[in-house]
């Protein structure tokens, strides 16, 4: 068993998954501590409900333990751990769908996004805000993949590129599309 | 109508990925295109909305527990294969050795041979639609316990 100050020392996510492949769960930990709240924010930004994209990224980290061993190493973690995240959200949206459709009320949807402004601006912003929260939510997958990598997770271009594994020329043409059609709902939410 | 390039150059005009090449280009088109002025204008607005927002934390507390959570699962994973595969072993052979001798007994009346089975297959029906509703139920109240 390798020790936490061993562990600690490997810096790259493959070591770490290297490790969880021989059954070491202190990297196990260590992979975890250091990715859960990543996890959870692409989860939620996928599902908008905080207690499953909660179960999603916990999903996925047990994923990542069961399959450690058949990951290549020479690949980028987060790349393979993101696709874990989003095919556990498709297909927890698509059981969502056919299975309860209240659960995609707006007041529930309503609760994972809040506003940095002040009291007073928030006010002013509210409407605006609730447009947005309602526009997203009907957005395709791919549409509000796009939109929460780079407006929620602020990521550079490069880095969404990396991570959906698509050209950077992709990236730029799928934001306009997708800011098009989320443009175009809020706008349909007017009044 | 727009050129295709134009429209990709304006995503990243707004987020400031441009190089300076490719912004000079953008800049130049953007000074006799009406339509992309309006574009970007529309697209800025939706920047300076999400700008203003974030996705909310879950509670501290979700946070603190979240590793230990996680490590319960991988513990109950292995309990419950081992258990799901040997509760099926016996299950299946204790079902195959009663309906053997149900059926293989001439005494055995006619509405125990249909009605046993049936009762069999309702009463597993009945259970795993239960133990679904309460692996349901439990991931919505996972918030009860942490205070708000």
């Amino acid at each position: 068993m390798t020790s936490k100050k061993e562990v600690e020392s490997m810096n790259s996510d493959s070591a770490l998954v290297m490790s969880i492949g021989t059954g070491d769960k202190t990297a196990f930990r260590v992979l975890v501590e250091r990715h859960k709240k990543t996890a959870y924010g692409m989860a939620l930004g996928l599902v908008g409900n905080r207690d499953d994209a909660f179960d999603i990224s916990q999903e996925a980290f047990l994923r990542v333990y069961r399959s450690a061993k058949s990951f290549d190493h020479k690949q980028p973690f987060l790349p393979w751990f993101y696709t874990i995240i989003a095919n556990l959200s498709r297909t927890w949206l698509r059981r969502r769908s056919s299975r309860d459709h209240r659960m995609v009320d707006l007041d529930e949807a309503a609760s994972f996004l809040v506003s940095d402004d002040n009291p007073e601006e928030a006010v002013i912003h509210d409407q605006q805000v609730t447009r947005l929260r309602q526009a997203l939510l009907q957005l395709s997958f791919a549409d509000r993949e796009i939109i929460v990598l780079q407006h929620f997770r602020n990521l550079p271009y490069d880095e969404i590129a990396k991570l959906l594994e698509i050209p950077r020329g992709t990236v730029m043409s799928r934001l306009y599309y997708a800011r098009k059609r989320l443009a175009k709902l809020m706008g349909s939410h007017d009044g | 109508m727009m050129d295709e390039q134009y429209r990709e150059l304006l995503a990243g005009y707004v987020d400031g990925e441009l190089t300076d090449l490719e912004k000079l280009d953008f800049e130049r088109e953007l000074s006799h295109s009406a339509e992309l002025r309006a574009e970007l204008q529309e697209f800025m607005q939706l920047k300076e909305v999400t700008n203003t927002m974030r996705y909310a934390d879950i509670p501290d507390a979700v946070w603190d527990s979240y590793w230990e959570s996680l490590y319960k699962k991988t513990e109950r994973g292995l309990g419950w294969i081992f258990f799901s595969v040997g509760a099926i072993l016996v299950l299946a052979f204790g079902l195959y050795q009663a309906f053997h001798q149900l059926f293989t007994d001439p005494n055995a009346p006619l509405w125990l041979k249909i009605g046993l089975p049936m009762a069999t297959l309702g009463l597993g029906i009945l259970l795993v639609s239960y133990v679904r509703e309460r692996i349901f139920a439990w991931r919505r109240e996972r918030y009860s316990e942490v205070e708000k």
